[in-house]
């Protein structure tokens, strides 16, 4: 640490970065690095105001109060910082329309996170697959809710290959660069995940 | 006999005008509104029968090509229905995953769930929960770990809806006054459009007499 740094500087750090990737709507990898650090603070914050605490006096020494300043305040960017990315990777998921392997098979998406959030996103798979059950039968809630349908048919170009689909007409073999007329609910997902793009 | 009484005539609302009304509400409402279970359960109900139908129909070899187009003019209706019952929920949804860890201890939130959105929050706070717990506060000094931490200045730890922001209020007949803020009263009349803190006509949204608009 340089002479001029003060308590909770790298913690303000943190702060900025979660800012940066609102501001800029990316996801930056996680920083390992700067959170360790803060953590190392937080330890040594408690080393040195043992000391204080030791002294047995009715008042409060003024240091401590300082220090626990700093204490909180790194605690809770900390957490503001875990929680930022959290909120991240949850419109993440949902952009995608909750699936799930698309996002963990995403090299570039996949090299950001940190094991404990792989953790998170598949315990809130599951969660929301659950909560999906309830409803399966009649309709699939993960579909995209920003455009109401007005058509039932949709035509659509399909980018990468995504196999045999099976579908109202029967089965449709989705190979690059083939054009085909399909019910909308057939494909959405495969819409959202960018296999396909509407022929507008 | 006064003829606007004829025309005030209660008309019955349909399954999906009282839809309407509710995802209107919600997604106008900073707070949950109760759960419409009931509602939603006749609404689901009707779209699979009518989705079997569909597909029966569909399948028949003797259906001529006028009852094709009308069959087409039900899937499309159909898929209509299904937008507005997902973005229902979906924002339900956006507002538990918002207030999970408020709503894992507020048994008067809890109330207003139903039994599977009430586990997905519990869940979700859980989850969130145990995040922060392996990222950060496991490895602090003991003194530090718990989560609950209340300081002055700082905002609390669980995000709270905000029962102050204000709302648009429209009245769907005259209502019972309802106290301001700064203690005045009042009266909302029929058709009456007011900018009003929520809070104010919760309990009147709840009753079906005032729509949030």
């Amino acid at each position: 640490m340089s002479d001029t740094s003060q308590f909770c500087d790298q913690a303000t750090q943190l702060i900025v970065e979660a800012k940066r990737s609102t501001q800029t709507d990316t996801l930056f990898k996680y920083n390992d690095s700067l959170v360790r650090s803060v953590v190392r603070e937080q330890r040594d914050l408690e080393k040195e105001m043992a000391p204080y605490l030791a002294v047995d006096d009715e008042s409060v020494p003024p240091p401590i109060i300082i220090y626990q300043a700093a204490i909180s305040r790194n605690k809770r960017c900390l957490l503001a910082y875990h929680n930022h990315r959290l909120e991240r990777l949850k419109d993440l998921y949902w952009a995608v329309g909750g699936a799930l392997p698309h996002i963990l098979s995403d090299q570039d998406i996949r090299s950001k996170l940190s094991p404990h959030e792989v953790d998170f996103l598949r315990k809130y798979n599951g969660d929301v697959m659950q909560f999906r059950s309830e409803f399966s039968y009649e309709l699939d809630i993960t579909a995209g809710i920003t455009h109401p349908p007005k058509d039932i048919h949709v035509a659509v170009y399909v980018v990468r290959d995504c196999g045999v689909i099976q579908t109202e007409q029967g089965t449709i073999d989705f190979r690059k660069g083939h054009r085909f007329v399909v019910r909308r609910a057939d494909v959405e997902h495969l819409m959202v995940q960018g296999f396909l793009e509407e022929v507008v | 006999m006064d003829i606007d009484a004829l025309f005030d005539e209660p008309r019955v609302e349909s399954d999906l005008d009282m839809l309407m009304r509710h995802w209107m509400n919600e997604r106008h409402a900073p707070a949950l509104l109760p759960s419409e279970d009931k509602l939603l359960g006749r609404l689901l109900d009707r779209i699979r029968r009518q989705t079997d139908t569909v597909q029966a129909l569909r399948g028949d070899p003797s259906s001529s090509e006028e009852e094709h187009i009308r069959i087409m003019l039900v899937q499309t209706e159909v898929e209509r229905v299904k937008f507005v019952v997902r973005s229902y929920i979906r924002t339900r949804l956006f507002k538990i995953e918002k207030f999970a860890r408020f709503i894992a201890i507020d048994e008067d939130t809890q109330s207003l769930l139903t039994t599977a959105e009430r586990k997905f929050a519990i869940e979700l706070a859980k989850n969130t929960d145990q995040h922060f717990m392996s990222t950060v506060l496991q490895s602090l000094p003991e003194d530090q770990r718990h989560i609950d931490d209340t300081h002055a200045f700082e905002p609390e730890m669980a995000t709270k809806p905000d029962r102050n922001r204000a709302v648009f209020a429209f009245a769907l007949k005259d209502c019972p006054p309802v106290l301001l803020p700064e203690g005045r009263q009042m009266s909302f009349r029929k058709d009456q459009l007011s900018l009003v803190p929520f809070h104010v006509v919760e309990h009147l949204v709840n009753e079906h007499v005032i729509q949030l608009v």
